[in-house]
């Protein structure tokens, strides 16, 4: 997408040293709430990167972002964008955001939403006009712009709100659940974009409940629970492999037996997770057990369940999934907190 | 960029929205029309009374005594015989039945006693009232004209005004005070509660904006979509009411100026709800009977002190007697017209400014100081490998 200046004159971005979202030791706590939502949670959003919020609902994810695009004070702690007040003007100029819920205006075509933001952005005449073309060019709406955006589809009104929040080129562009209610092609085509901004310079944070694409996108993720890091902050790959190796065997056993062998695997230091569920008929089980390194335990496995009884029909190893991640580091901090 | 693009550009976003809103357009033209359709028929309730006259003498007493009851201004006199009259006062369709009995004349001639058989319809009290009193005013004035020389007292009336005003033009003033006062709130109400309504305030919130550009602009658009309100209330007060302003530019000049009032009340009420519901409930409900503690009926210092007090905490009460002054020359207030003015101009600061808190406490979510602590040891819990 190629963009005319604005007219306005744009703060500079300060030296690089400054990521383009810091919170530091950033706690929020809403009135009248027992607990805080938030809990001295400190991250860094790298400039270029496509970084991913994840966290099951409630989580505190929305708060996070609530006080990343300055809609929020923290109650203690410091949140930056590119070193800015969140809540500034110039820190709002950087950024560009796709709300969670499409907050369009529905009895005004398509144009004339992105026109407001134009006018509001600062751009005036040529320049505006280009400017909602391109926007309107970008979601794909240009056939539709003099249509209400009260009678697009849910994969429409959420293109439209993508275009409105690029119009002004953002340096930080925070999507929140950008492809909830969007078909599959067209959340296809929607990560080819958030990929192309963030190869076009951009730094993008988006907060995602689905795993496959916080997998295809994200440089670097951070799972937040109960307002806090769930895990520490790394690339998706890294942070499977550090789950280590999901260890799947089909098993035949007298329930107990199986249970007491379980057990003895379950207290085994190098284990990390262990669940039986029943198989397809009477006395069959898959055993799930996750580690951190699959090359030494597998074997401890075997010889764990064979001693306590059970009969190993097969056995596979693999790599944990995002998914697999996801609940085990939330579920895990659910059931210790 | 200048400051002001935003303002317009929130401003004619409204107006875009509001141009396809047609019902709360009809709504803030129909309301205080209606307003004006309820006092005429509050008056032409409260007007001359059907009465019926049983004239069983038709001698020279008996007419002037039927002309003293035209004159009494109280009554809409019918001639009908007995038994209709008695008929109609039981069918509910007289007020008062008023027979004058036969041998009426002689007895007056005669300056002997003579009884006027007269039956009210004591529905309620107003009824019963109005009929009395027209009565002993017709008898008073019929007594006064049969014997010359026997009433003593008479008055000599001045009128404090060159003209007569008719009450439903009276009223009708109040009543553009009232289409002034809807069409602030109801717009300016509704365009501020939408954008809770569907969150759309978060994208200006996020915009590079001034919290000054988007109330200034939301005042704005309000303001010029409750024009074609006042446009309608004014031309049906003026055309078809027939009060013609006699200060054209100052009646104008003091409609726009309250309209200016009730604005940014209208963006206040529709910050603090939230919710475009409760300003359209609150719109039509309450400023109602507050409007009538304002000095609709007759001004304000002719009632108690307790209605005095209360009418005077409206911000209406000085519209009221600055739209009388302009269109009819009324001095019904007991200040200076200025000090009027800048009660009202008081009134505007008011609004704006708890319009503007509002908006600068609704700015952000607000969260609770933490208090700072020691940071407790992590709970003891297996940590993912």
């Amino acid at each position: 997408m190629t963009l005319a200046t604005p007219r306005a004159a744009w703060p500079t971005l300060p030296a690089p040293a400054a990521p383009a979202v810091s919170l530091a030791q950033v706690t929020a706590r809403y009135k009248g709430a027992e607990r805080a939502s938030v809990d001295r949670l400190s991250l860094a959003v790298h400039r270029g990167e496509i970084f991913g919020l994840l966290g099951p609902n409630g989580s505190g994810k929305t708060t996070t972002i609530n006080m990343i695009i300055g809609l929020m004070a923290p109650s203690r702690g410091t949140v930056q964008v590119f070193g800015r007040d969140p809540a500034s003007e110039a820190a709002r100029r950087l950024m560009g955001v796709v709300t969670q819920e499409t907050a369009l205006y529905e009895r005004l075509s398509a144009r004339d939403n992105l026109a407001l933001y134009a006018a509001l952005y600062g751009y005036r005449g040529q320049q505006k006009r280009q400017r909602v073309a391109a926007a309107l060019q970008l979601a794909d709406l240009a056939q539709v712009a003099d249509k209400r955006a009260g009678t697009f589809s849910g994969g429409m009104a959420r293109r439209l709100q993508i275009g409105r929040a690029l119009l002004h080129s953002p340096q930080l562009v925070v999507l929140d659940e950008p492809t909830l209610g969007v078909d599959p092609v067209q959340r296809a085509d929607l990560w080819n974009h958030i990929r192309a901004l963030r190869d076009a310079g951009k730094t993008v944070l988006l907060t995602t409940n689905v795993m496959d694409e916080a997998s295809a996108l994200c440089d670097r993720i951070a799972i937040i629970h109960g307002g806090r890091l769930a895990a520490p902050v790394d690339t998706p790959a890294a942070l499977q492999r550090g789950r280590g190796a999901v260890i799947t065997v089909a098993a035949e056993a007298d329930h107990d037996d199986l249970a007491k062998a379980c057990a003895v695997l379950d207290a085994d230091p190098d284990v990390t997770d262990v669940t039986a569920t029943r198989g397809p008929s009477p006395g069959l089980y898959q055993v799930l057990v996750t580690a951190g390194d699959a090359g030494g335990v597998t074997g401890k496995v075997i010889m764990h369940l064979t001693a306590g009884g059970v009969v190993i029909r097969d056995v596979a190893t693999r790599t944990a999934s995002l998914d697999e991640v996801f609940l085990a580091v939330t579920g895990s901090f659910q059931a210790a907190s | 960029m200048t400051a002001l693009g935003p303002v317009w550009a929130i401003a004619v976003k409204d107006l875009r929205i509001g141009r396809t809103e047609i019902m709360s357009l009809v709504q803030a033209v129909t309301l205080p029309v209606n307003y004006l359709l309820m006092m005429v028929l509050f008056v032409l309730a409260g007007g001359a009374q059907p009465t019926a006259v049983v004239m069983l003498d038709h001698g020279h007493y008996a007419q002037e005594f039927v002309t003293a009851l035209e004159q009494s201004r109280t009554y809409k006199i019918q001639f009908m015989t007995q038994a209709a009259a008695d008929a109609q006062m039981q069918a509910g369709k007289l007020v008062t039945e008023v027979t004058i009995p036969a041998g009426f004349d002689r007895a007056v001639a005669a300056h002997q006693p003579m009884t006027v058989p007269v039956t009210y319809d004591n529905l309620n009290e107003d009824l019963w009232d109005d009929g009395t009193r027209g009565m002993r005013l017709a008898l008073a004035s019929f007594y006064a004209k049969a014997s010359p020389g026997q009433v003593p007292v008479t008055v000599a009336e001045h009128d404090e005004y060159p003209g007569d005003t008719g009450y439903i033009p009276f009223l009708a003033l109040s009543v553009v005070v009232i289409a002034v006062m809807v069409a602030g709130l109801l717009q300016a109400g509704n365009a501020t509660a939408r954008e809770y309504d569907q969150n759309t305030i978060k994208g200006l919130l996020l915009a590079p904006v001034r919290p000054w550009q988007i109330l200034s602009g939301r005042m704005l658009g309000a303001y010029l979509m409750s024009l074609p309100a006042l446009a309608v209330v004014l031309a049906v007060v003026v055309l078809a009411v027939g009060d013609d302003p006699l200060h054209l530019l100052l009646a104008l000049a003091v409609a726009l100026f309250t309209l200016a009032v009730f604005v940014p009340a209208g963006v206040l009420l529709g910050t603090v709800t939230r919710d475009r519901q409760l300003v359209a409930i609150f719109t039509r409900g309450l400023p109602v009977p507050l409007f009538f503690l304002s000095g609709v009926f007759a001004p304000l210092s002719f009632q108690t002190r307790a209605v005095q007090d209360i009418g005077q905490l409206m911000p209406v009460h000085w519209a009221i007697i600055l739209v009388q002054y302009a269109f009819k020359g009324f001095g019904t207030g007991t200040l200076p017209l200025a000090a009027d003015a800048a009660i009202l101009a008081g009134y505007l600061a008011l609004f704006t400014v708890l319009s503007a808190a509002a908006f600068l406490l609704t700015r952000r979510i607000r969260t609770a100081p933490v208090p700072l602590r020691p940071r407790a040891a992590p709970p003891a819990r297996r940590q993912p490998a």
